[in-house]
């Protein structure tokens, strides 16, 4: 039950009495010796092996790294899409590395909030509907939902748009549609993944200065990207490449 | 995810698509409205023959010449049976009346004679005019609208007079009032005593179009009671729970009569309801089997094609999988969303084969014969239409489940 307690304090606060596993400072993330490896016929590939790190909460880091890193890989591992071959990985307090799939879903639901470059809404709903869903499988009632959804729209300007169906926006408008519906939840982590990939220089700058501002309100934001420039808005930077960090240093 | 949640989530798929749900759901909705028209063909002529038993009286049996479940199996009993039978004589009627203590009412008919009916200019021919006792009235429970049935002394007098049928009143009588009045059969004055009610037509045949008059009137003027005109008998018990007794008594003083000794068989034929409803069992089970083929083959081939149509989705919906599962969709609820849209969409074309199943027996019974939709008939259509769409849903449904989901969101 101990986990239970740890996990309503804040992180800062959080320190370990060591020998249970648990990192020694509690950080947001807390990455251990992470490997994973796929089995390709009777190779092995490697895809990360080793990688240690962690971010604190309100912390805004990019990890970068050119195509074939395994910053994907490390992508999908901070979302918990996947779990890792070998090392512990610990979210928000709780050992993700070890959950099955139902967990993992949960914990998606929960801590995670995704944006990605090509939006993934459903084409068929509203921005409305598309935000409720992360609400929808956490649970909740739908009138409560109804105005959490509206809330959340709101927050990034498009409390006009909530009957608009993803084909009826401009890809910035449903890039926002996107990051509204990974904040419905109140997640622990903002996860981007190349959200600026799909757009142009201009709208590409109002994402970022979204992202900024919702890091100065408090969000943590993970940030994977390949574009320099769009890393360097970032206050962290992770370098990968080849499956290891090459660079770990703060900017700014 | 809560169930109205996933509901929602199907009729809205299942619209999406209208064109596409429609076409997958003719095999479900050809089977389901084969299923309930069969089952409704054959519901609704065990309900007219049930009636029409009970019009005969539940309560009553007939002796006559041949016994058709006996004599009637093939051409050799048939021909047996027309050597060793006899008709059946008033003699015998006499005989049985005298010495019964079982029987309550005791009656006798004649199979009838065309014939043709007039008064004054009106003519109408091929009336079906047959004869017979008084007390056959009851028997019968005859549903009389005007007037009355002849009485025993009419009939012991062989008075001319006639109980006819609605449809013989309204052509000969146009004008309406037919009781007291006089019309002619065969060229004899007849006086008209009453009126049945009408019956309507059964598998297309009118019900209406007849004359009943006393038995000895129609043995005078209608020749000997033999061949089309022979003579049977309908009796009844005296004891509702002496049924079968009472016809084992008549069979009994029917073999007397005909001084049959042990191990002879009948040469006169006794029809119980009983034999009746059993013999129409046995014709109907084989035929209920044999009809629930088409609606049971259709119905397989409609849950193919819905489960193939459930694949076609799933895989087309591969990202829209990836995303809600990105988002916190656990399998259980992937695997429910499938699943009830597949049987949504199986239970929506089983609610529309019904209905058109439905509107086939209302036309069915306005133009032929009665029809029957019971609600064994719905419940069934809609569990074996559910039923038929939870198996075709069930795989694809768990196809859709086990999707990774980095795999389902890289789909395009």
């Amino acid at each position: 039950m101990s986990d239970v307690t740890l996990a309503t304090l804040p992180t800062e606060e959080r320190t370990s009495a060591n020998g249970n596993g648990r990192p020694e400072v509690v950080s947001l993330i807390a990455m251990r010796d992470i490997w994973k490896t796929y089995e390709m016929g009777s190779e092995k590939v490697h895809a990360l092996h080793g990688v240690s790190f962690e971010v604190r909460k309100g912390e805004y880091i990019a990890i970068t790294g050119p195509s074939g890193s395994g910053k994907s890989t490390l992508m999908n591992l901070i979302g918990c899409l996947d779990t890792p071959s070998q090392g512990e990985y610990w979210l928000n307090g709780k050992n993700v590395s070890e959950m099955d799939d139902d967990e993992l879903a949960r914990i998606r639901n929960q801590e995670v909030g995704f944006v990605f470059q090509t939006f993934n809404l459903l084409a068929r709903a509203t921005a409305l509907h598309n935000v409720e869903l992360p609400l929808i499988y956490g649970g909740i009632g739908s009138a409560k939902r109804h105005e959490m959804a509206k809330q959340a729209l709101a927050a990034v300007d498009l409390a006009d748009r909530v009957t608009h169906r993803p084909n009826e926006l401009s890809g910035g408008q449903r890039q926002r549609v996107a990051i509204a519906r990974a904040l419905v939840n109140h997640p622990s982590i903002l996860l981007a993944d190349e959200p600026t990939g799909a757009l142009d220089t201009h709208t590409s700058q109002e994402i970022m200065d979204l992202f900024e501002r919702l890091h100065e309100e408090g969000n943590t934001v993970v940030l994977v990207t390949h574009e320099p420039d769009i890393a360097a808005r970032a206050h962290r930077i992770i370098s990968i490449r080849d499956g290891q960090i090459e660079k770990d240093q703060v900017v700014r | 995810m809560k169930f109205v949640e996933t509901l929602k989530l199907a009729l809205a798929a299942i619209w999406a698509h209208k064109l596409r749900s429609a076409l997958t759901l003719l095999g479900m909705i050809i089977g389901v409205m084969a299923f309930v028209v069969v089952v409704s063909l054959i519901q609704g002529f065990n309900v007219y023959v049930d009636e029409k038993i009970a019009g005969i009286g539940t309560k009553s049996f007939t002796i006559q010449r041949f016994n058709p479940f006996e004599d009637f199996k093939d051409t050799d009993t048939i021909a047996a049976a027309q050597r060793r039978n006899k008709d059946l004589t008033l003699d015998d009627y006499e005989y049985l009346l005298q010495r019964t203590t079982l029987i309550g009412k005791l009656g006798a008919k004649a199979r009838g004679t065309p014939a043709e009916v007039k008064r004054d200019t009106n003519v109408l021919e091929d009336v079906f005019v047959s004869g017979a006792t008084a007390n056959t009235a009851d028997i019968e429970n005859r549903d009389i609208a005007e007037g009355r049935f002849f009485s025993q002394a009419e009939n012991d007098a062989a008075s001319k007079v006639a109980y006819i049928g609605a449809d013989v009143s309204n052509k000969i009588f146009p004008a309406g009032n037919p009781i007291g009045s006089e019309i002619t059969i065969r060229g004899l004055p007849y006086r008209v005593v009453g009126v049945e009610a009408p019956k309507g037509t059964v598998f297309g045949i009118p019900q209406d179009t007849f004359i009943v008059i006393p038995l000895k009137t129609y043995a005078n003027n209608f020749g000997g009671l033999v061949r089309q005109r022979s003579l049977f008998f309908i009796a009844t018990a005296r004891v509702d729970n002496q049924f079968a007794d009472a016809v084992d008594e008549s069979r009994f003083l029917m073999r007397v009569r005909r001084k049959l000794g042990v191990g002879e068989k009948d040469n006169f034929g006794i029809v119980t309801p009983d034999a009746i409803t059993g013999l129409r069992d046995r014709i109907f089970g084989s035929i209920f089997i044999v009809a629930m083929l088409v609606p049971g083959i259709a119905l397989i081939v409609g849950a193919i094609v819905i489960m193939n149509i459930m694949l076609v989705s799933v895989t087309e919906r591969t990202k829209e999988i990836g995303i809600r599962k990105s988002l916190g969709a656990r399998k259980m609820d992937i695997l429910k969303q499938f699943l009830v849209e597949a049987v949504t969409l199986a239970t929506i074309g089983g609610a529309i084969g019904i209905i058109l199943a439905w509107l086939i027996g209302r036309v069915v019974t306005a133009i032929f014969f009665p029809t029957y939709l019971s609600l064994f008939a719905i419940l069934g259509a809609l569990a074996a239409s559910g039923g038929a769409g939870t198996l075709s849903g069930l795989f694809p449904a768990w196809k859709a489940a086990r999707l990774d989901p980095i795999e389902a969101l890289r789909a395009d």
